[in-house]
């Protein structure tokens, strides 16, 4: 009899069961592709490392480093008995100004663009097919980084032009780089030969050393560190070692593989979620064939295991199947790695993790399976057999009464009862809506708050009417000039504050400098809202973006050493700031600007008459061509359009998957509750409730829980969502988000849209119970 | 006399394993005249309740036609057939079935309050005469687990009546009570009866079917017998008499 009753259940459910199937073949895939980009990320790092011969410990040194300094390094080295090999590795640093990988330079480039040629002894620069890189004079071995962000292709050619120097370099192979691979570290090395190397040193660019090391065990990493601290050996800049290398190598592509397992082990719930639903609609509607069972003593554990195997069955097919099809898309998943870091040989390993990473989704859904059928031990056999139902889960003490009602239509009273005195059924459901609305209002919300003007507080920039921008060229000093001139002269502007960014030197920890993007100019006339402190106004005073902060360590009223005008100033931290430009590393001072080393220049203004802006705009546009003049909303456009429009393919994709799994779960509980609920609906049928007054009580029901999950999800949204959103922006420079909500579009759109999916989806579910025979239910 | 509720030529059969089909009423033919008191006997299995749910609309004829004050109500779309449970037609069942979640007065006035044929203050002050009526009356607030198995059986009476239908179908309404607490019932419908309330009742008990006026019988899905034993009077008539004499009709029908 039970595998009769489990061929129909699966007959009846064809649907549903392709839905679980679906669900858990997804969540096998993509966590048997997320170990598998793990293992091969793990696999691939150790490989390249061996073959590169990655150093234990680089000491960066920028400045000058004299023969007398090499030899003491050397001698220093032979005496250190944890030392196997060590070399010092020359780079000429290029400016970006000066590189040109196509029409532009690379001036805009966050990237140290250092010239090294291969070295002989250890830290090889490996090709694509992980081999050592040899180039001829006129051939050049570009970093990896710039073959995907730059779409170069072998043969094309890269130039070197300041002026002075100039010199074209053909591409015949692509850099793997341990070092410096991934693009979160801002230098990357590129190849030549030595003669052109040797050329390229006595025309253009500075020299800076890698001062490197391979010891005789990794575990002697930390006491050669502090050894060489203390030796008084060079060391003008930052000490990295073999343990970050990796880490750093396995940081963009550990996230994604992150991002993957947490997505799998998403779908599996959902999955969990939708079985426990079916497995309750089954055992209700099962209920008396199980009393049957239990009643001629067949036991409980065995009945209970058939029940289990059949989505043992499903479950073990589908992760089987993930498995499989794991295979065919790993390419994709690791097609990063491959480029980057390459491919290591096979091993067991790579099929036994991902194998069993599948195991524990299958073991999950089993174990699940397992906790929603100790609901057999609640059946007796003798009620089962009278009533024919499990009755409800805890229903609450009866307070609404129908009596005391004045507002309510009858059939929405008996929804809004249902779910009062039915509380701790719906609590799934109500968990579902609360997150379905915060992964839509949340997104929605950042969408609104990044396209708002007043986003502009972020950007580091104070509220004007209009802005020039003019960047780099020959003769940019001079329009500069003449900009400020005729704005100064300009009878419709009512004021105007011209700044411009230069590049200064700030002493960092490691007593070397860095260089440091400071704008310079009056910030009184627009000015910003400063997370803490205050706008810089005397010339002994900076403020620092919150990145800048955070990463030098510096907080207001701290001080710092910045070389103005070839001499050292000390500078007092005076305000910190939100900026998400300019990778969110700014400053802001009142100093005469660096002349030579000038990045771009800025006038911001605002006009007297608003409605005269856009002439005003055209009118600077054409007198100072090619400059970029903008209003506020086109700048943040300019800037962040990109963001924006990523953000809203992340807005509509979070809509369609709260929609989904809104549609998928409230389908699945209506249909458990119309069993649950059969003899009930019966009743009511009787007493000459029509289908569609039953309807509207199950749409009560459906939209009561969906409205009270909307509102703890907006609420959820803008306390716990605007954290989420400020921690995720401190990365980018912007720690303390306040979201702009738009209530037509959080409070009234996107609910409206999930109340109508909800309600058509509780009609089509339950649509089911016109085809229940009244006379059968009630006589049973 | 005026018909108010006619089968001609019902059947009800039900398709199983394809194409067997297995009928479960067969060429009924009934008429039921306004203000009658009808008792439906026979065998477990001879299709009673069956007959019963068809002609009441609650269940589909599967050929054949059913009139309930002259309308085709065989004919009658789930929404139509939906209002006219609501308006004209009573139930109650040996289940009971009242909804849990509801206290007694609740479960009363639900479906009044629906039809909204009066105010809710002119249904509550039925409901109230109603469980006076039956006995109930200070049950009004209590739940429904704080009553007995006859309580009930009157809360569903008062429910069946709320809306002052033209028929009250019982299905073996008495079915779960025991014997004295079955009187208490009858005397109810007796009641109702006589207050001019036609009442079509499926029983397997023949003190039961004693106390109507005319008594169906059915055997293997067919109506075989049809007999008037004239209405029941319960201050002069001698219900023992009535139940000897109507239990050796139903043994001559093979009872």
């Amino acid at each position: 009899m039970l595998l009769r009753m489990m061929n129909n259940d699966f007959k009846r459910k064809k649907g549903i069961h392709l839905v679980l199937f679906i669900f858990i073949l997804l969540s096998a895939l993509l966590v048997s592709s997320g170990t598998n980009m793990i293992i091969e990320l793990t696999r691939s790092i150790n490989h390249l490392f061996q073959e590169a011969k990655t150093p234990h410990f680089v000491q960066l040194h920028s400045g000058e480093l004299s023969q007398e300094e090499v030899d003491r390094i050397g001698s220093w080295s032979e005496a250190n008995g944890k030392v196997v090999q060590h070399q010092v590795v020359e780079m000429v640093n290029v400016d970006g100004s000066n590189m040109f990988m196509g029409a532009e330079s690379e001036k805009s480039s966050v990237m140290d663009i250092d010239m090294v040629v291969q070295n002989e002894a250890f830290d090889y620069l490996l090709n694509l097919d992980s081999q050592i890189i040899h180039v001829q004079d006129g051939e050049v071995a570009v970093p990896v980084y710039y073959k995907q962000a730059r779409d170069l292709k072998i043969g094309d050619t890269i130039r070197i032009d300041d002026g002075k120097f100039k010199r074209s370099y053909r591409i015949v192979d692509f850099v793997r780089d341990a070092q410096m691979n991934p693009s979160i570290i801002h230098s990357k090395r590129f190849v030549l030969s030595q003669a052109d190397y040797d050329s390229l040193k006595s025309n253009a660019g500075e020299a800076e050393y890698l001062i490197e090391f391979r010891l005789d065990s990794l575990a002697s990493v930390g006491a050669f560190t502090s050894e060489y601290q203390a030796s008084g050996l060079p060391k003008k800049g930052p000490a990295v070692d073999y343990s970050l290398f990796k880490t750093l190598n396995a940081l963009t592509d550990g996230v994604v593989a992150a991002v993957v397992i947490l997505v799998s082990l998403i779908l599996n719930v959902i999955a969990i979620l939708c079985i426990r639903f079916t497995m309750l609609a089954t055992i209700e509607e099962d209920y008396r064939e199980i009393s049957v069972l239990k009643a001629i003593g067949i036991s409980q554990k065995h009945i209970k295991r058939l029940y289990l195997s059949k989505y043992m069955l499903m479950a073990a097919g589908a992760s089987i199947a993930g498995y499989a099809v794991s295979f065919l898309v790993n390419r994709l998943f690791t097609a990063n790695i491959m480029l980057y870091i390459g491919e290591a040989p096979k091993t067991p390993m790579h099929y036994a993790v991902p194998l069993a990473a599948v195991a524990v989704i299958f073991v999950m859904v089993v174990f699940f399976c397992s906790l929603v059928l100790r609901r057999f031990k609640r059946i007796s056999a003798v009620e089962g057999l009278r009533t024919g139902s499990m009755g409800d889960t805890k229903v609450r003490a009866n307070r609404l009464s129908l009596v005391r009602n004045r507002l309510l239509p009858v059939p929405v009273f008996l929804g809004l009862k249902d779910v009062m005195q039915r509380l701790s059924m719906f609590r799934l459901l109500l968990f579902v809506f609360i997150v379905s609305s915060f992964i839509i209002i949340v997104p929605v919300n950042f969408l609104n708050t990044i396209q708002s003007p007043s986003f502009i507080s972020y950007m580091g920039v104070g509220q004007s009417d209009i802005r020039i921008d003019l960047r780099y060229s020959d003769d940019v000093e001079s329009r500069y000039r003449e900009l400020v001139d005729r704005v100064s002269h300009d009878p419709d502007i009512a004021q105007y504050s011209p700044l411009v960014t230069s590049q200064f030197k700030v002493l960092n920890e490691e007593g070397a400098y860095d260089n440091l993007s400071v704008e310079t100019g009056d910030f009184s006339i627009f000015p910003l809202d400063y997370l803490n402190g205050s706008a810089p106004s005397k010339d002994d005073e900076i403020a620092l973006s919150y990145v800048n902060s955070k990463e030098m360590g510096k907080h207001t009223g701290d001080t710092l050493i910045m070389t103005v005008g070839s001499r050292d100033k000390t500078m007092k931290v005076s305000g910190v700031y939100q900026d998400v430009t300019n990778g969110g590393r700014t400053a802001k001072a009142v100093l005469p600007y660096n002349g030579d080393e000038v990045l771009w220049y800025v006038v911001s203004m605002d006009v007297k008459d608003e409605g005269a802006i856009p002439d005003k705009i055209a009118e600077y546009e054409k007198a100072f061509y090619p400059a970029k003049v903008t209003d506020l909303k086109g700048y943040l456009n300019q800037t962040l359009g990109g963001t924006i429009s990523q953000l809203k393919l992340v807005t509509v994709l979070s809509l369609v998957i709260a929609v989904c799994v809104s549609i998928l779960i409230t389908s699945l509980f209506l249909r458990m509750l119309v069993v649950k609920d059969n003899a009930q609906i019966a009743v009511l049928r009787s007493l000459g409730f029509a289908l569609s007054r039953i309807k509207i009580k199950y749409v009560t029901m459906a939209l009561l829980v969906l409205f009270v999950g909307i509102a703890a999800g907006t609420i959820l949204s803008n306390t716990a969502g605007q954290l989420l959103i400020g921690g995720i922006m401190s990365f980018f420079g912007a720690s303390q988000i306040t979201f702009i909500v738009n209530p037509v579009y959080a409070y009234v759109l996107c609910p409206a849209l999930l109340a109508a999916v909800v309600a058509v989806t509780t009609l089509v579910s339950i649509n089911s119970i016109k085809q229940s025979n009244i006379s059968k239910t009630i006589v049973e | 006399m005026v018909t108010i509720l006619e089968a001609k030529d019902v059947n009800k059969y039900y398709t199983v394993n394809q194409n067997e089909q297995q009928s479960i009423l067969k060429d009924i033919n009934l008429k039921l005249q306004k203000g009658e008191f009808v008792s439906v006997m026979g065998p477990s299995g001879s299709g009673k309740s069956t007959l019963l749910y068809n002609i009441s609309g609650m269940d589909k004829v599967s050929s054949g036609s059913v009139y309930f004050g002259g309308d085709e109500i065989s004919a009658y779309p789930e929404k139509e057939l939906a209002s006219l449970r609501l308006n004209k037609m009573g139930f109650i069942f040996q289940h009971i079935h009242l909804l849990k979640n509801m206290n007694m007065l609740d479960n009363i006035v639900l479906s009044a309050y629906l039809a909204k044929k009066s105010s809710r203050e002119s249904i509550n002050g039925r409901a109230g005469e109603l469980m006076k009526r039956t006995g109930i009356e200070q049950l009004a607030a209590h739940d429904i687990t704080q009553a007995s198995g006859g309580q009930l059986q009157r809360v569903a009476i008062c429910r069946a009546l709320i809306n002052d239908p033209e028929i009250l179908f019982g299905d073996e309404p008495t079915g779960a009570l025991n014997s004295r607490t079955t009187d208490e019932i009858m005397d109810i419908l007796g009641d109702i009866h006589a207050a001019g309330t036609t009442i079509l009742l499926v029983t397997h008990d023949v003190k039961v079917a004693a106390r109507s006026e005319r008594v169906l019988f059915m055997m293997d899905g067919r109506l075989v017998g049809d007999r008037h034993i004239g209405k029941y009077a319960k201050e002069k008539d001698d219900l023992k008499a009535r139940e000897s004499e109507l239990s050796g009709w139903l043994t001559g029908m093979g009872f």
